[in-house]
């Protein structure tokens, strides 16, 4: 496999009150393409850190990462913005979006900015609605932010998220603002994306949501200690459940 | 914990709790400098004469007569000051840089310091006490069109003697006439004077100016009618020589009325604005049990510590501020700003009033609100209103320019406030624009009842003899051969004044009569009625009609060519006079002469085109030897003598414009940046860049500004109109006026200023967007 995401040596320190916070020492991570790696750690591990920085939308202390074969480290901001634009995708814990646009408007804004994008503005709009369609929240294209449920909000940032078609999408903590139903959709939504070809890159705190992963990694104080291959979901023939115990027992070894 | 949460509020929302102070300190600043001038304006004439010592009355006599010593026995005058003049016939008895002044019309006189009856200013407004030996101080009339700087010398040659005298400044004296067509004054240390008036040729005006305070001017009335070289002038007269000037105060005054405007809407919406910033915080002590009122003082109270701090210091800021407006117009009066710490100190001190007063309002919605209401208006995007009105995939613009027009069709109130306060700052620039060029315009022509006419000769020697004699007609047909000789034919005219007694029953009233010799196919033009075809008809202005109770029909009687006359009111005029009459064309009796006049007017034949009236003008002051004719808007911009100085005040405006805008643009950007951080950050997520942010944010405020100049376009006219007629209502009975237009400026100037200033504004205000960084998304409350 291909690795689509390699990070060597990563460190980020925070200077908080003329004290220094070291967030992530020396991490060495490689996603391979087709992947779906869930991140999971205490709280102040430094799991988001860690996406923000192999992502570029911070920049790490020291080391380098190396995202589709680009050094992102040495990219200037322009050229940083334009991969995460064009070759990545985000989906935060809360449901950011623009106020004064509406759900489809929200979704299809990338694909406006993307210089790649050669459609006309009616064909990207086609192409949104495609989307939402798939995710099941067509009929809330035209609402307003406000008028739709949080369940559906974050499906609307997942759609937002492929509308460039990313090689890859970080997602911190997808579902922690969501119910249990919601939280299921969405990660069915992530899983239906991962068997597509999109490589995922998913921080979270929730096993049910890393039982789902191919893929996780232990962070504690800013370093990887542990990583457990769980092997693509619905191979092997295990159930959802089999694998949550099976990650539930490696965690407990880590100190969860 | 009500100071720990007001402590930690304004240490964490350090910026927009700065911000809010320093619109606080704006409008501070504007609404005192305002009202200062409101109030310096308002009744300044009455204080400015009481600071002068102007006397109930002056007498002007004009060689021998027995009027003071008959003065000085009668019991109800208790004060008498005198006053001797030197004259100088002429401009050319002065040298300045080896050349003969030839830059004012009249004769020039001359006032001993230690004689002066009625204090005297200089320019700064400071009492001169005395004048150094060999210094001068001078009333504008005799600098204007000469480039003299304080301590240059002008030789004063007279006779055998020459005396050079050092260039002090203006000076300002209450009863002396200053504008430019009036008499130049000298005010001189006594040694000069004594030197000056060796020379007999100094006497051969032999004025004295008489100062009277009296609590009986009737009978000194009577005293001066019994005299033919007794003039009299009563301190409510002076008042007219200053219309012109009160003209330009009052411009002043409703610029500083619109900048208070703007200050208040601006505060207004910063304080809604900071309110709405707040509501989160409001939801959850809301949640957590704080009471209504608790949560209200506690936004009272900090908003009135930012609104007393901030109004102190706006009130330190006004003082120059109004110092600087009040100077530009007031150049002939000590506009006096002796009442401004006062004024400034109320001001200040409504200015917190007001601030309450919003921030009272505008926490009212917290009564209203339930916790959760308040939690979702707040930073967390949600709201209940659809806001969204275009669509992205529906539209053809660019991706960045839909952005900003989306955002400011989201927030119309938002973004209509700032169009109605920039749509302000445009109308304060072009309105002064239009009045500057108004007041130097040839359509103004007729408000001073002069015929339409090419050339005006001012030449004082020339108009004394026209108004002395009573062969005027004869005269202006010598002229137009003249005319017709050197190949510019034309027709002559000369409008003559002067003041009588109008009776109306038992009602009295001193009105200015204004008659038209010469040759002219025009008429006056009526706002009502008919002009006057026969010479027992008479057309009054609305002034006069009001004061003697009588309209269009009604008859009103004058003595006129040494006869009580009966004249039927045909009609009502407009001009730059208030009780005012106009007698029909060439009705002069021959023994009555008239005591000034508008000028000579020559309207050259065949309609030449403005090359040619220049070359006509030109070879008519080589004919008459005189450099004193003017061009109609020469005309215009002389007898208003306002025109420069509402240029001056136009520049000032303009700076003040590019001030006031830029810093409202700098501050409210800077508050949208605070409130939108979140969008920012995450569209920085998105991977969308700095530039196109910056270029949104940018684009939003010039869509404004562009807004607010198609507003602009719309208002100026009726607005410029409706104001030209108010303000110019103060100098004369006027109406229908119609304000001329420099389209250049007006339109394509005017606009850039505002335009430019909003961009350079917003787009260096917009490059904080790049200290927010994606990973900011993160860490978005």
């Amino acid at each position: 496999m291909n690795a689509v995401l390699q990070a060597k040596g990563l460190c980020k320190t925070y200077i908080v009150n003329k004290r220094q916070n070291n967030v992530l020492k020396n991490v060495d991570l490689t996603v391979d393409e087709g992947e779906m790696l869930a991140i999971m750690g205490p709280s102040g591990s430094g799991k988001s850190t860690l996406l923000y920085c192999v992502s570029g939308m911070d920049r790490a202390t020291s080391g380098n990462v190396v995202f589709n074969g680009r050094d992102t480290t040495k990219l200037r901001e322009r050229e940083l913005a334009r991969l995460r634009l064009e070759e990545m995708g985000f989906i935060f814990q809360q449901m950011y979006m623009m106020k004064n646009l509406s759900v489809l408007d929200n979704i299809i804004l990338p694909a406006v900015k993307s210089k790649k994008n050669k459609e006309s503005r009616r064909q990207t709009e086609e192409r949104g609605r495609a989307l939402m369609h798939r995710l099941g929240i067509a009929d809330v294209g035209g609402n307003d932010i406000n008028e739709v449920s949080g369940g559906q909000l974050q499906r609307a940032c997942i759609c937002r998220s492929m509308i460039n078609s990313p090689k890859m999408i970080f997602a911190d903590e997808p579902t922690g603002a969501l119910n249990r139903a919601s939280s299921d959709e969405v990660m069915n939504e992530l899983l239906s994306l991962n068997r597509d070809g999109t490589t995922v890159m998913c921080v979270t705190h929730d096993p049910k949501v890393a039982a789902k992963c191919s893929r996780v990694l232990y962070l504690v104080d800013g370093g990887i200690v542990g990583e457990k291959d769980m092997g693509h979901y619905e191979e092997g023939g295990r159930t959802l459940r089999d694998r949550e115990r099976e990650l539930n027992n490696w965690l407990m070894e880590q100190g969860w | 914990m009500f100071w720990r949460i007001l402590k930690k509020d304004l240490k964490r929302k350090r910026t927009m709790n700065i911000i809010l102070l320093l619109f606080i300190i704006l409008c501070s600043m504007f609404a005192s400098s305002s009202l200062n001038n409101i109030a310096a304006v308002t009744g300044g004439l009455d204080r400015y004469f009481d600071l002068a010592g102007v006397p109930d009355i002056m007498i002007t006599i004009n060689g021998e007569s027995d009027t003071e010593e008959k003065l000085r026995e009668m019991p109800s005058v208790k004060e008498i000051k005198k006053e001797n003049l030197l004259s100088l016939p002429s401009s050319k008895n002065f040298t300045y840089k080896g050349k003969k002044l030839e830059n004012f019309i009249n004769p020039a006189a001359l006032l001993a310091d230690d004689e002066v009856a009625v204090r005297c200013f200089d320019k700064d407004n400071i009492l001169i006490e005395d004048v150094p030996g060999g210094c001068f101080y001078s009333t504008r009339p005799f600098v204007q069109n000469i480039d003299i700087s304080e301590g240059d010398y002008v030789d004063v040659n007279v006779g055998d003697t020459s005396v050079k005298l050092k260039y002090m400044g203006i000076f300002k004296d209450a009863v002396l006439y200053t504008d430019n067509a009036s008499l130049p004054w000298l005010l001189i240390d006594r040694s000069d004077y004594e030197r000056l008036s060796k020379e007999q040729e100094t006497h051969d005006l032999d004025t004295t100016k008489l100062y009277l305070k009296t609590d009986d001017p009737d009978s000194v009335r009577e005293l001066a009618a019994g005299h033919d070289n007794v003039y009299i002038t009563e301190r409510s007269e002076f008042k007219q020589i200053y219309l012109y000037d009160m003209f330009a105060a009052y411009i002043m005054m409703a610029v500083s009325i619109i900048l208070m405007i703007t200050a208040f809407v601006v505060l207004r919406f910063t304080i809604g604005f900071t309110i709405s910033e707040e509501f989160r915080e409001i939801g959850v002590m809301k949640a957590v049990g704080v009471s209504n009122i608790s949560i209200r003082s506690l936004y009272i109270v900090k908003y009135l510590a930012i609104a007393v701090i901030g109004a102190a210091a706006g009130f330190f800021a006004s003082i120059p501020l109004s110092s600087m407006m009040l100077d530009t117009v007031s150049k002939n009066i000590v506009l006096s700003g002796s009442s401004g710490t006062m004024t400034g100190l109320l001001s200040t001190a409504g200015v917190v009033i007001a601030i309450m007063l919003f921030c009272f309002l505008c926490t009212r919605s917290v009564n209203k609100l339930s916790p959760i209401d308040a939690v979702r208006n707040g930073q967390t995007g949600e709201r209940f209103r659809k806001k969204s009105l275009l669509h992205l995939g529906r539209s053809k613009l660019p991706a960045t320019g839909f952005l900003s027009v989306n955002d400011v069709t989201s927030a119309p109130k938002r973004f209509s406030i700032i169009t109605v306060v920039f749509t302000l700052c445009l109308l304060m620039m072009t309105l002064m624009s239009m009045f500057a060029l108004t007041l130097q315009s040839e359509n103004l022509r007729r408000l001073f009842l002069i015929p339409a006419s090419e050339a005006h000769i001012m030449d004082a020697d020339m108009m004394m003899d026209y108004l002395g004699d009573n062969d005027t007609e004869e005269k202006l047909t010598e002229l137009e051969k003249t005319l017709s000789d050197n190949g510019m034919p034309g027709k002559c005219t000369i409008t003559l004044t002067k003041n009588f007694d109008v009776n109306h029953g038992d009602k009295k009233l001193k009105c200015l009569c204004a008659v038209t010799s010469g040759h002219t196919d025009e008429i006056l033009r009526v706002d009502e009625g008919s002009a006057p075809r026969r010479d027992d008809e008479i057309a009054v202005t609305e002034s006069t009609m009001k004061e003697l109770g009588v309209g269009i029909g009604d008859r009103i009687s004058f003595e006129y060519g040494g006869r009580e006359q009966e004249f039927i009111i045909t009609g009502r005029f407009s001009a730059f006079i208030t009780s005012g009459i106009y007698l029909n064309k060439n009705y002069r009796p021959e023994n009555e002469s008239f005591g000034g006049c508008m000028g000579i007017q020559v309207h050259f034949d065949g309609s030449p085109d403005k090359e040619t009236i220049g070359k006509n003008i030109e070879k008519l002051k080589d004919i008459l030897d005189t450099t004193k004719i003017y061009t109609t808007s020469e005309y215009v911009k002389t007898m208003t003598d306002m025109s420069d100085v509402l240029t001056a005040i136009k520049h000032m405006m303009m700076i003040l414009t590019v001030i006031v805008t830029g810093m409202i643009v700098i501050l409210m950007e800077r508050s949208f940046i605070s409130k939108e951080k979140s969008e920012i950050a995450l569209m920085k997520a998105m991977g969308i860049s700095s530039g196109s942010i910056i270029g949104q944010h940018t684009l939003r405020f010039v869509i404004v500004a562009l807004a607010a100049c198609a507003a602009g376009f719309a208002l100026q006219m009726p607005v410029g109109n409706l104001l030209m007629n108010m303000v110019c209502r103060f100098i004369g009975d006027v109406e229908g006026i119609v304000c001329d237009v420099d389209i250049f400026e007006v339109f394509v100037v005017c606009p850039l200023i505002l335009i430019g200033v909003t961009a350079i504004g917003a787009f260096l205000t917009a490059l904080y967007t790049r200290t927010i960084s994606a990973a900011d998304a993160a860490s978005i409350e």
